[in-house]
């Protein structure tokens, strides 16, 4: 066979769009598309439930917005909806700043060693899991034999059952997840303060800076995109990621302040066979979670120095 | 040349034993979770000491010996390692035809996995009617196989298959060499690091399976060890006999030895972490190298 021939025949080949290696890569990514299609798409017309009853022989219909009705009602719901909201202030007020002001301080710090064993130390939680996490908690504060109440005793208090106060359940809870995620969190903002020039530090003490204005003068606008674009992306998802830790945490005597949505729909639908209401509630919740992302993505934009967005 | 304040060298002082005492707040409840775990001792007086009144590792042996322990123990190692190592190939190969830009259909690919799954979802109760349907209950492969491709690890994946030089793969493409020939022979050795930071983090992300066994696993030979830890942690009170029937049937005298459940729990605890203590090292060298930038990214 001449070349020009052979290089007619294979220009033809490439304009096909199934030719043999097209096909090869679309088999490569075959299997994430089936699993998609089962675990993800399938389930998808599942939210219709939230439209639905089923009838005495398990044939569904169709009741309209009666579920919504039903679960707005409910004083249950209307708690973990409240509850939610809490936590989302407290993780805005607290669990977000702590990873920038531990990143700040440990800046400061020019001993290495210290540094990095203090990085290490607090580091590690973030990988071990919320049962575990929680299980230590629950044996440190626990009346018999935790330290914490031998600390109160020893001021003459009598041992206080922790973790049965709904009160207090809010800072505890955050606490936990401060005392997990802290070191992790802060690793993205010790790396945007690696990246601050030095040279705008050495212009700042020759113009007479002090350590805290160089701090709030240099240090901070070095780093406010990074914790901007870090808030603003967390605003997609501030209602979930807080089943695993409350379910473990959560007991009878606290419910009224550490049920959430979640911990509720799992409740409704995976306990007590509430299909649709559960499913209910969900629909309810993703719409308030998809309206945030789209506003996140709408700052996105604008806060970005490149105009990116999030979808 | 460096003149400090005498304000500065206060808050420098201060800024290092207040991370000493951090540093106290992070290790003592897991020392206090070690000791608990040797110590046999009746509980009598609030104390705090560090140290094991009545040191022993009877509460390992259990973890070893009682089947209802080392089973979950088992499934947790068998969902880690068949979902990592499954995973790591299938989204390691998705990406690579995610890498090609000029592939009909990569739009969609993207579409397909990222953005309409973020957007639209069913919700936990039609994914279990789903895993209901397909017999899925009570069966290991439902704590693996439902999460095992990731679009956001194939996007990872994706960008540094990128960054490899283009010219590698054509010269073997000129050379005769077939797609899955490229993938497997040069591609795949070169991303290393990419793989293995992510398998590391997908391995973890495994072992700490929980969700997912709460949802579809009733049968307690299927549990993984944290569903097993919560079991004992939050109803200890209640499952209190059996774990004397427990330590009958292991030849011991529950009066002879005094063993708690918080005890059992603790050895659970510090064994569930030595694991991820095993592979922190090597997680720690991945931070830093822009995974967390990259996926933030996305």
């Amino acid at each position: 066979m001449d070349s020009s021939a052979a290089n007619v025949s294979y220009k033809r080949n490439e304009k096909k769009i199934l030719n043999k290696t097209n096909v090869m890569l679309y088999l490569m990514i075959l299997p994430p598309l089936l699993l998609y299609y089962v675990f993800h798409y399938i389930p998808m017309p599942g939210i219709m439930l939230a439209f639905q009853r089923y009838g005495i022989s398990g044939f569904k219909y169709w009741v309209g917005v009666e579920n919504f009705q039903y679960i707005f009602g409910t004083p249950f719901f209307w708690r973990a909806f409240r509850n939610n909201w809490v936590f989302v202030f407290f993780s805005y007020a607290f669990v977000t700043p702590a990873p920038i002001l531990f990143a700040l301080l440990l800046n400061e710090i020019r001993v290495k060693w210290y540094k990095k064993t203090v990085q290490t130390i607090s580091t590690l939680p973030n990988f071990v899991t919320w049962v575990v996490i929680a299980g230590i908690f629950i044996q440190l504060l626990s009346p018999s034999r935790g330290y914490v109440n031998y600390i109160v005793q020893f001021f003459g208090g009598e041992p206080i059952y922790f973790l049965s106060k709904p009160a207090l359940f809010p800072w505890l809870f955050t606490f936990m997840r401060i005392w997990k995620g802290v070191g992790y969190s802060s690793i993205i903002y010790l790396a945007a303060l690696a990246g601050v020039d030095p040279q705008l530090y050495e212009a700042a003490v020759i113009d007479g800076a002090g350590r805290l204005r160089q701090t709030w003068h240099v240090t901070l606008p070095g780093i406010r995109n990074t914790i901007v674009v870090l808030i603003v992306l967390s605003f997609s998802h501030v209602l979930s990621g807080l089943f695993e830790p409350i379910f473990v945490l959560k007991n009878a005597y606290i419910e009224s302040t550490a049920e959430i949505l979640d911990t509720y729909i799992f409740e409704l639908g995976i306990t007590r066979g509430k299909y649709y209401l559960a499913t209910a509630i969900g629909l309810f919740k993703s719409t308030i979670s998809m309206m945030l992302l789209f506003f996140a993505n709408f700052l996105s934009k604008r806060v970005t120095e490149d105009g990116r967005s999030i979808l | 040349m460096l003149k400090r304040s005498l304000g500065e060298k206060v808050f420098n002082v201060f800024n290092l034993i207040g991370f000493f005492l951090f540093t106290l707040l992070m290790l003592i409840p897991i020392t206090f979770v070690i000791k608990t775990s040797l110590d046999v001792s009746p509980v009598g007086e609030l104390q705090l000491s560090l140290l094991p009144q009545e040191p022993s590792l009877l509460f390992y042996r259990l973890v070893i010996q009682d089947e209802s322990v080392w089973r979950p123990f088992m499934n947790s190692i068998i969902v880690t390692v068949l979902g990592t190592s499954f995973s790591m190939l299938i989204n390691a190969l998705g990406a690579y035809t995610l890498s090609k830009k000029e592939l009909p259909g990569s739009r969609f690919f993207i579409y397909f996995l990222i953005i309409i799954p973020m957007l639209f979802g069913g919700g936990i109760v039609p994914s279990y009617l789903l895993i209901r349907a397909l017999g899925l209950i009570d069966t290991l492969p439902v704590l693996f196989v439902p999460n095992m491709a990731s679009g956001w690890n194939m996007i990872l994946i994706r960008n540094y298959y990128w960054s490899i030089p283009q010219s590698l793969g054509e010269s073997a493409r000129i050379d005769g060499a077939q797609e899955f020939t490229v993938f497997f022979k040069i591609i795949l050795p070169l991303s290393k690091p990419v793989l293995s930071a992510i398998a590391l983090f997908t391995g973890v992300g495994y072992w700490n399976t929980f969700m997912a066994a709460v949802l579809y696993i009733r049968d307690s030979r299927k549990y993984t060890f944290p569903v097993k830890l919560r079991e004992l942690i939050i109803l200890g009170g209640d499952s209190e006999k059996n774990f004397e029937e427990m330590m009958m049937q292991l030849g011991l005298d529950p009066a002879e030895h005094y063993l708690t459940i918080e005890g059992l729990s603790s050895a659970m605890m510090i064994v569930s972490m030595v694991p991820i203590v095993l592979i922190y090292p090597y997680l720690q060298k991945y931070f830093a190298k822009g995974i967390m930038v990259g996926s933030i990214k996305g």
